[in-house]
Parts: C-alpha cells; sequence; structure tokens
C-alpha cells in the first residue's frame, strides 16, 4: 500500500518537535506495543480485520468534506496512517511517524463519532484514533497546548490553572452579580445534601464568570436546591481523555464524582459542555468501573428541558428573529439529547431554524475532541476544515448560534470570524436569562 | 479525639433552639451545622444588605455583622468558626470573634482533633501559606498555590501540597522538571515532583506519606522525602497503618489491573479491575477495600478476599466494627443506596445514607437515612423511630448503651438521647 | 481430479470453512472478554435495532445518502450469499453425496444473479481504481479478495453456459468455490462472520450506552 500523499502547510508545535528529537526506536516499539496488547483488545482486533476499505466513512467526515475531499482527511486514512502502520510494523516506526500520529489523531480528527454511523459495520473509528492518541501520550507526543491544558488538570484538576482560592472568590462575586437581577439569589457553597451538585469546567470561572452568575439566577427562579463544591473537583471538563493520558483522566473524573458523592446530592447538573459530559458520563466511569456515573449527570439540555416542561422555568419574552443551534456531537449524537434541545430552543425562540444535517447527523463544530485545545499553531487548518458547517450555519440565515457546548463555542466563533457571518454566538442560558420570566416577588 | 464522656448522655429530649423563628428573624438563613455534642445549632443568616452574622441557639455569633460570612464549621471542641470578610479582606472569626490579621484570601478550615488547633490556607500579597491558630507559616520558597493540607490529629503539624517553583503559561518543560512539593510547618521538601496527591500524615503525627508522579505515566509514594522504588502505572492514596506508621498502603496499577501494596510490595495476589478506599481495621491485623472484580461489579475485599456478593453501580468506603470483625459499607444498586455488613444488604434500599457507626457492645449498626425527602435513624438498616426535616449522623455514647440524635421538627431543633436498646 | 475436488476437498474446504470460522469468532470473543467492558455494554434490543436498520436496504441515513452504492451493494450481496446456496447444479450434487435438498432458484434466474455478483465485483474494482479514497487505501490484498469472489461466479457461469473445456471449467468452479470457503475466515472476507457483531457492538454502545442511535 503506497503512503498517504498528505499536503500540510508547515507548523511549528515546540512540543512535537522536541519529543520528535527525543524519542528512540526502542521505546516507541515498546510502548505501542504495550498499549496494543495491554489496552486493547477484541475490538481494534476486530476491526481491523472487518474494515473492506471501502471508504463509506469519508462522507461522514467534516475534514474530508471541508477539504474538498482531500484523501488525506478520510476517516479510513487516518487509520491507515497510523494503526495500520503500526500493527504490520509491530510498533517498529520512527519518531516522524509518530510526529504524524499525533498530528493526525490529536489535531486533524474530532472523535465526534459520525464516521461510525456511516460504516456499513459499524466500525468505531474515533475509538481506534482514541488509541492512537493513547499511543502518543505515553509518548509524550502531544501538541504543546493540548499538553498544558492536561498538565492543568493533573495539577489543580482543573483545566485552566485556577487556584483554589481564584475559585471561591469568583463565586463569591457572580453571587453578587446574580443578586443584581434575583437578590435573594445565592449561590450556595458546599451544601451538603443538596439535590443538586452544579458543575462547570475551567473556562467558566476564568472568562466566562458571568454564566456562573446566570446560573445562580435561573436556579433561584426555578427553586431548586443546590450546591456548588469550594474545593476541587469542581471542574467536569477532562482534556486528559482526549490527549490520551487515562490516568490523570481518570484521577479528574474520580474526583469530580467523589466531590458528588461527598455533598451526598441526588445528581450532577453540568453546565453547557459536551466533552465534559462525555468525560463525566461515559469515558471516567467507564476507567474506573462504573457501569454509569455512580451519582446520575444531567446535561445543561436535559436540565433545562425539564425546567421548561415542567413550567419551573416560564418565558416571558421569546427571543426574536431567526435562531439556530450547535449541535454537540458528545451530547447529542453520542448522548442522545438533540430532540430535547430541539424543544428548549423552540420555546424559547420565536423562529428556531434547524441546521441541515440536524440532530444525531450534524456536523461537529471542528473544535471538540481535544483539537481546539491544540491551541494557536493549529488553529488555521481547524477553522479551514469547519468550511463545511460554516455553509451549514449560513443557510440557516440567523442572527444567532446557540451553542450549548464550551468547545462548540470557542469553535463557531472561529467560524463565524472567518467566514463572516455576521452571527452572534451564545450559550443557552444566555438566551433563557433574556427571554426568561422573573416573577414579581424575587424581583429587585 | 474529643471527648464525648463529658457529653450530656442523661436520657432526655430537649428542644435545643427553635430555627423556625430565624425565617422571621431575618433577611435569609442558610443551612444549619450543630456542635459535635448537639448542644448548638447555628446557620449564616442575612441581616441587612451586605450585612451577614449567624444565629447560634437563641442568640447571635458576631457582636456586630460582618459584609460576608461563609463556611461555618463548628471546631470539635464547640467553638463556632467561619469565615468573613471585612473591607473587602478576609480572615478567620472563632466564635464570632476576627482573628487580629486579615488576609487577601483564606478558606479550607481544619482542626486538631481535639478543636483545640484551627488551621487554613491563606493567602496575602500574593503569597500562599498555612496559618495555624493565627500564626502564618514562614516558608524559606515562595509557595505559588496550595492545592491542599492536612493537620495531625495532636494539631502540631501541619502539612500542604504546594507549587514550589513557578512557571510559566504553556511552560510544559519547566513542569515535567517538578514545580510542586510537600511542605511540612512552612519547610518544604527538598525535592520537586511533577504532580503531588494524595496527602496523608499517621496518626502519631510523625511520618507523612505522598504519591507523586515519577514521569507522565509512572506513580510512585514518598514517605518522608524518600520515594518507594517501585513505580506504578498509577497509584491512589495511601494510608498509614494504625498503629505501626511506618507501615504504609496504597492501591496500585500494575498491566491494567490495581493491586493493594504495601512499603512497595504487592500484598493481595489478586488484581482487580478498580481498588479503592483500603482500610485498616481498628486493630490493623486487617484492610478492607471497595474492590470491582470486574467491570461495574462492585464489593468489598477483606485481605484481598472479596464477598460474594456484588453491587451494580458504587460502594463506599468501608468501615470496620470497634472490635476489627466486622465491616460495614454503603452501596448503590439499581439506583438505591443499602447498607450492607459483612457481604449481606441489611433492611431496604434509600435515596441516600451517611456513614455508618457501630455500636461497641453489640455491633449494630447505626446510620441517617434518607427516604422521599425526610431523614431517619436507622438501625441495622431498618428505620426507627420518627422522620425528620433534618438531621445529623446519630453519635453512640463511649459505653454504648445510648444514642444521640439530632434533627429538626416542625422547625425546632431537637437534642436527643436514647438507650440503644430503645431504638 | 475431478473426483478428488468435487469429493474430499469440497469436505476439507468446509471443514477449515467451519472450524475457521468457530476459531476465529472464538478469537474475537476471547478479546473482547478481555477488555471486560465490552459485554457489559452489549444489550440485546439495542444490537437488534442496529441491525434491522443495516441489513434493510435505504433504512438507515448513510445508504440514503448513496443511493448507487447501496442497491448495487445489496443486490451483490444477496446473489452472493443466495445463489450457491439455492443452485439446483449444487442440489443435485448434494442430493446425490448426502440424499438432502432443498428448494431451488429457477435456472434462469440463477443465471442472472451470477451475473449481478460478476457485476457487482466489477463495479468494486472500478471504484477501487477510481475513487481516490478508496484507491489510497486498496493493495494487493484488497484485489485478491475481490479475485477470490468473483472466480466461483465467473466459472460457474462459464461452465453453467459450457462456453469451453467444460470438464476443466468445472474444475476450476469448485476449485475457486473451495478457495473461498477457505479465505473466508482467514482473510478481510471474514466481514461476513464479524458483521453481526460489530454492529450489534456499536448499536449496542450508541443505543444502550450513550442513548442514541447508529442509523
Amino acid at each position: 500500500m503506497k503512503p498517504t500523499i498528505a499536503i500540510r502547510e508547515p507548523v511549528v508545535d515546540d512540543a512535537l518537535d522536541q519529543a520528535e528529537a527525543k524519542l528512540t526506536p526502542e521505546q516507541i516499539e515498546k510502548v505501542i506495543n504495550e498499549v496494543i496488547d495491554k489496552e486493547t483488545g477484541g475490538r481494534l482486533w476486530t476491526y481491523v480485520n472487518t474494515c473492506i476499505h471501502c471508504g463509506l466513512c469519508s462522507e461522514a467526515c467534516h475534514w474530508f468534506l471541508s477539504n474538498d475531499r482531500d484523501v488525506s482527511f478520510a476517516p479510513v486514512t487516518k487509520i491507515k496512517d497510523t494503526l495500520w502502520v503500526m500493527l504490520k510494523n509491530k510498533g517498529k516506526v520512527d519518531a516522524a511517524f509518530i510526529k504524524r500520529c499525533s498530528q493526525i489523531a490529536h489535531t486533524e480528527c474530532n472523535a465526534c463519532r459520525r464516521c461510525g454511523m456511516y460504516c456499513p459495520f459499524g466500525i468505531d473509528i474515533a475509538y481506534m484514533i482514541l488509541v492512537v492518541r493513547r499511543i502518543c501520550a505515553k509518548l509524550e507526543m502531544v501538541p504543546l497546548y493540548l499538553q498544558d491544558t492536561v498538565h492543568s488538570h493533573a495539577a489543580t484538576m482543573n483545566q485552566m490553572w485556577v487556584k483554589p482560592d481564584e475559585w471561591i472568590d469568583t463565586l463569591q462575586w457572580q453571587e453578587e452579580e446574580a443578586q443584581g437581577y434575583v437578590p435573594s439569589a445565592r449561590l450556595p457553597l458546599e451544601k451538603e445534601g443538596a439535590e443538586i451538585m452544579y458543575s462547570v469546567i475551567g473556562p467558566e470561572p476564568k472568562f466566562l464568570a458571568q454564566l456562573l452568575g446566570n446560573i445562580t439566577v435561573i436556579m433561584k427562579v426555578a427553586g431548586c436546591d443546590w450546591t456548588m463544591p469550594a474545593t476541587a473537583g469542581w471542574d467536569n471538563s477532562n482534556m486528559a481523555m482526549y490527549s490520551g493520558d487515562f490516568e490523570v483522566m481518570a484521577r479528574v473524573e474520580r474526583l469530580h464524582h467523589e466531590t458528588a458523592q461527598r455533598l451526598k446530592v441526588k445528581k450532577i447538573v453540568m453546565g453547557e459542555c459536551g466533552h465534559a459530559f462525555r468525560g463525566a458520563e461515559y469515558d471516567g466511569p467507564t476507567w474506573m468501573g462504573w457501569m454509569k456515573p455512580p451519582i446520575p449527570i444531567v446535561h445543561a439540555i436535559a436540565f433545562y428541558y425539564d425546567l421548561l416542561v415542567s413550567g419551573r422555568i416560564k418565558i416571558a419574552k421569546k427571543v426574536e428573529g431567526p435562531v439556530t443551534s450547535q449541535y454537540p456531537c458528545n451530547v447529542i449524537r453520542n448522548a442522545g439529547l438533540g430532540s430535547k434541545l430541539q424543544y428548549i430552543m423552540n420555546e424559547v425562540c420565536e423562529n428556531f431554524v434547524d441546521l441541515i444535517p440536524n440532530d444525531r447527523h450534524a456536523f461537529c463544530c471542528n473544535a471538540g475532541g481535544g483539537t481546539i485545545n491544540c491551541g494557536p499553531p493549529w488553529k488555521k487548518i481547524r477553522v479551514q476544515s469547519a468550511k463545511l458547517q460554516s455553509e451549514n450555519f449560513k443557510r440557516t440565515g440567523a442572527h444567532t448560534i446557540v451553542t450549548p457546548c464550551h468547545n462548540c463555542h470557542s469553535g463557531v466563533e472561529d467560524i463565524v470570524d472567518k467566514y463572516k457571518l455576521g452571527m452572534h454566538v451564545k450559550f443557552f442560558s444566555e438566551l433563557l436569562i433574556e427571554a426568561m420570566e422573573i416573577p414579581e416577588d424575587l424581583q429587585p | 479525639m474529643v471527648n464525648s464522656e463529658s457529653w450530656d448522655w442523661e436520657i432526655a429530649n430537649k428542644m435545643v433552639a427553635d430555627t423556625s423563628k430565624w425565617k422571621s428573624q431575618f433577611e435569609d438563613v442558610w443551612e444549619p451545622y450543630i456542635s459535635s455534642d448537639g448542644e448548638k445549632i447555628a446557620s449564616i443568616v442575612k441581616v441587612g444588605e451586605g450585612e451577614f452574622n449567624i444565629a447560634v441557639n437563641n442568640a447571635t455569633w458576631g457582636e456586630e455583622p460582618f459584609e460576608k460570612i461563609w463556611y461555618s464549621r463548628f471546631s470539635p471542641d464547640g467553638r463556632l468558626t467561619a469565615l468573613i470578610t471585612k473591607d473587602q479582606e478576609w480572615t478567620m472569626a472563632v466564635d464570632g470573634k476576627p482573628w487580629e490579621q486579615m488576609y487577601e484570601y483564606i478558606w479550607d478550615t481544619k482542626f486538631s482533633a481535639d478543636g483545640k488547633v484551627i488551621a487554613a490556607t491563606t493567602k496575602q500579597d500574593g503569597v500562599y501559606a498555612i496559618t495555624v491558630d493565627e500564626k502564618t507559616w514562614e516558608c524559606p520558597v515562595k509557595l505559588h498555590s496550595i492545592a491542599s493540607h492536612v493537620i495531625s490529629p495532636d494539631g502540631k503539624t501541619s502539612v500542604a501540597i504546594a507549587q514550589t517553583v513557578a512557571t510559566a503559561e504553556a511552560d510544559v518543560n519547566a513542569f515535567t522538571k517538578g514545580s510542586w512539593s510537600v511542605v511540612v510547618n512552612g519547610k518544604p521538601w527538598k525535592e520537586n515532583y511533577v504532580d503531588v496527591y494524595g496527602l496523608t500524615i499517621s496518626d502519631d503525627g510523625k511520618n507523612i506519606a505522598v504519591e507523586y508522579r515519577a514521569a507522565i505515566c509512572e506513580y510512585g509514594i514518598v514517605v518522608n522525602e524518600t520515594p518507594w522504588n517501585e513505580k506504578f502505572a498509577c497509584t491512589w492514596e495511601p494510608v498509614f497503618h494504625p498503629t505501626n506508621s511506618n507501615e504504609i498502603t496504597t492501591p496500585v496499577r500494575q498491566g491494567g489491573q490495581w493491586f493493594l501494596a504495601t512499603n512497595g510490595r504487592i500484598v493481595w495476589d489478586t488484581g482487580f479491575y478498580s481498588l479503592l478506599y483500603q482500610t485498616y481495621s481498628p486493630d490493623g491485623s486487617k484492610i478492607a477495600a471497595t474492590v470491582a472484580p470486574s467491570f461495574a461489579k462492585w464489593t468489598i475485599a477483606v485481605n484481598g478476599q472479596p464477598w460474594s456478593k456484588t453491587f451494580n453501580e458504587c460502594l463506599l468506603q468501608p468501615c470496620f466494627s470497634p472490635d476489627s470483625r466486622k465491616v460495614a459499607v454503603i452501596a448503590k444498586d439499581s439506583g438505591n443506596w443499602f447498607l450492607v455488613v459483612d457481604g449481606t444488604v441489611l433492611g431496604e434500599g434509600y435515596d441516600n445514607i451517611w456513614p455508618p457507626v457501630f455500636s461497641p457492645n453489640d455491633n449494630k449498626v447505626i446510620c441517617k437515612v434518607e427516604k422521599n425527602g425526610k431523614y431517619a435513624v436507622a438501625v441495622n438498616g431498618k428505620i426507627k423511630g420518627k422522620e425528620y426535616e433534618a438531621l445529623w449522623n446519630p453519635v453512640v455514647s463511649p459505653d454504648g448503651t445510648k444514642v444521640m440524635i439530632c434533627g429538626v421538627e416542625a422547625g425546632k431543633y431537637y437534642r436527643k438521647v436514647v438507650l440503644l436498646s430503645d431504638l | 481430479m475431478y473426483e478428488f475436488v468435487s469429493g474430499p476437498l469440497v469436505w476439507i474446504a468446509f471443514i477449515i470453512f467451519i472450524g475457521g470460522s468457530l476459531y476465529r469468532i472464538y478469537y474475537m470473543l476471547a478479546g473482547s472478554k478481555k477488555e471486560k467492558v465490552v459485554f457489559p455494554h452489549m444489550s440485546l434490543e439495542h444490537s437488534v435495532a442496529s441491525l434491522v436498520h443495516w441489513v434493510i436496504p435505504f433504512n438507515n441515513q448513510s445508504m440514503r445518502k448513496r443511493p448507487i452504492f447501496t442497491i448495487i451493494s445489496f443486490a451483490f450481496h444477496i446473489c452472493l450469499i443466495f445463489t450457491p446456496i439455492f443452485l439446483l447444479g449444487h442440489m443435485i450434487l448434494l442430493d446425490e453425496s448426502l440424499n438432502i435438498s432443498w428448494w431451488t432458484l429457477p435456472e434462469g434466474v440463477a443465471d442472472w444473479m451470477a451475473i449481478i455478483v460478476i457485476a457487482g465485483c466489477i463495479f468494486f474494482l472500478y471504484r477501487r481504481l477510481t475513487d481516490p479514497v478508496v484507491k489510497n487505501v486498496t493493495d494487493a490484498s484488497d484485489y485478491l479478495l475481490l479475485a477470490i469472489t468473483a472466480l466461483p461466479f465467473i466459472t460457474g457461469f462459464i461452465a453453467y453456459h459450457q462456453l469451453f473445456a467444460y470438464k476443466t471449467i468445472l474444475i476450476v468452479h469448485i476449485l475457486a468455490g473451495e478457495l473461498m470457503l477457505i479465505a473466508i475466515p482467514f482473510t478481510r472476507l471474514s466481514h461476513m462472520l464479524f458483521f453481526v457483531f460489530t454492529r450489534s457492538y456499536f448499536g449496542s454502545e450508541q443505543g444502550h450506552v450513550k442513548h442514541s442511535k447508529d442509523w
């Protein structure tokens, strides 16, 4: 089989370059075989022995479709250029090859799992990509900014190097902000026995603190018994899951769940983030040996759906004009919340213009799966490869794109910016705050 | 330890405070806390715009209100502490009286076993430290962050996991050289590590251990600055032997399975899908741990032998009876929580169960349970007595004959002492 | 020669096919058991749901997006499996040697079905040569598999129509069929064996574990 011709603009990523210079063939061979023998089994073997090389997966991939059907971006090619070679050579590959593997697996695939849905055999290509990432992570071949984020998770148990005091201080500040809307609003810290523990991802306290104020208002209006931890374990995000550092992933997820157990809550409600849901609901628990999270996890979409259906939140004035929504892969295709998202969009917007394709067939924002966390060096190709979704957004004619996921939010902002869509990008909670009714007795 | 012998163990049903009055007295009333002897109940209350105090029984805590109060916690000796702010600066207040020193920030209050020593993490001028009874560490190196801290039962040793080296943004090389360490009473260990976790101190306060990350995918244990020779794919928090603090045990991961290791050597020959919360019996003769022999099948292993009964969701930390013979644990199966003793489910399933305690004489297991939004005391898994709006963990008297039950009924806070045999 | 290839060799081919298939399935299951999470994630309900959506043409988005491929692929696979099983000629041999038989296809229909299989192979060959994605992941083994698949049908077609050297062609046909049987468990033709399992697993993971769908 001839090597794939992949033409890419050169990208300087210090971490990859350093790892390439450092790695020895012996190390590489040992790690590849260790991961293949010890950490994979029947699935990988069957996938590799079942794939009939039909290429139907390519039709599913936004990287392939956005790059003028460049073969090197097709899902099957990504496996050919990584795992097939490793398996064929029994791990005897060089450092430059591993570097290219990281580029493919970390920066050119979002593990969105759409291709698995278009493979006649249901071969989970994204799973194989994660096996490649695992090998890369054990060889310290991880793009710089992604690795730095993983280090943040490992050291602080949150994604953004937020220190413990900064976390609490931010919550206390946002409680005051919320009281500007609803004077009796409270952000209860460390309230043992509350019904809900609310958890967020690192960027909320770091850059988007107003979202914490928003939820404080929403919780008050809906009359929820809730709490947030004043300790580490508040961050539900997990880039270690995406770099391939599963030990750090597990430590982060374990702490998140144990924090909920310590607070004796009935459920964890999490902010609008997709990969965090994946980590907390599936990848983390699976590694820990839990079939499902020990304390049930409710994604913001399902939570807002419940509040709206039960009438705990009423809409005073729907958002005007056409509004569309991104469907975050990890909570729609891979968690089945599509119809709930459509419901809440219709409840809150006068004119919800759906994407085509929508629901579980919708395309990825191209920021997910850790790709946006690979940072500035990889931004150009990432946004360029979101062309397809930019066209889908454009067709809706919406003035606002709702992104119930942080990665989607940043990714779609990049899309709007690059393709000059002139649309606003908002979280659902921002729309809800505008649209919901604040009962008279709660008003200032 | 708190000497509970001095508490009032007369059989009585005492109404300590009518907390329902607080609702009309104050603008807002937060969730209550009680002192360990049950004699006091306290809630942070809002007394005006930007003015907070704490209602304690029938009085208020501070002479004057504070701008903000949070984290009100009773010290085991009965003093009520809270973190307060004045003029944008923070400090600890004990029984309503603030410490003299103010800080940029203060959090994570910890007490010695008898409650005499109060410690917390503080930040001043961008420098992090532990402050013990108003005395802040003087550390020879600047601490850039403190992840967690513990205090020895006697209160004499306070230890923290701290960032000892500043790292620039995305400087992964500096990070992998090591920027975290352990600081003991203000004195950092010589080594810096990539990451440090699972800080623990022996009951006698003499030995300190942590997990550390030796390389990206390599973990080990360091005891008093000396690492184990053995490295593992992963570790969890180590635990010291209760009477021999030279022995330390931790779960370790090897070849995709979890094992139990003592002083670096694997002591349980069975590997598990998961292994957590290793717990020594009070006499130190046994170790129980929460294990998953296979995926999504959880149980307890005692000295490496798993119970035959398994649960499909999760198990919390096991707890030994005082005579070290029995093991109790809270298990979750198909959405319900159960009390399990020695592999047998006692009583029915609940919406929540709090950590169980054994009565010393007859090994009855007593715990707080929640069902349909109400709380009750359960003995051997069966609800005994009435339901409460709020309830605290029942406490068994030192002689093992009585139980103190503290709870809120119809807005009133009661402290009851009943005969265990009457439950 | 004919006696050998149509007698003992058939037995050998079937024994290798069945034994090999059982072994490969066992190997796959054992490997999956080693992974610990695979079986707990499986659900019969979602496995069946996935299979129903993928064995019925146009019952999923992927097939609807590519109607021509779907039609050809289904026609090809149906004819590939059913032609040899319900062929009159095969039935006569089976009846003679083992005294068992079942319903057979009208000869004309079977003839057309063989043509469809051959046409399918040509279509797949064309894709391998022209579709850039497929071409990029095609190696000698893919051509070989196509040849192994096409050969029994090409030779069978020639033999049936007795176009030339009937006896030789017949021997080649039987050998080709036997080769294909033997190849199924040990090459990627094993997708025939694994289809049910990979589909069931992905269906279960999407449905049972992730509360979504895989079609």
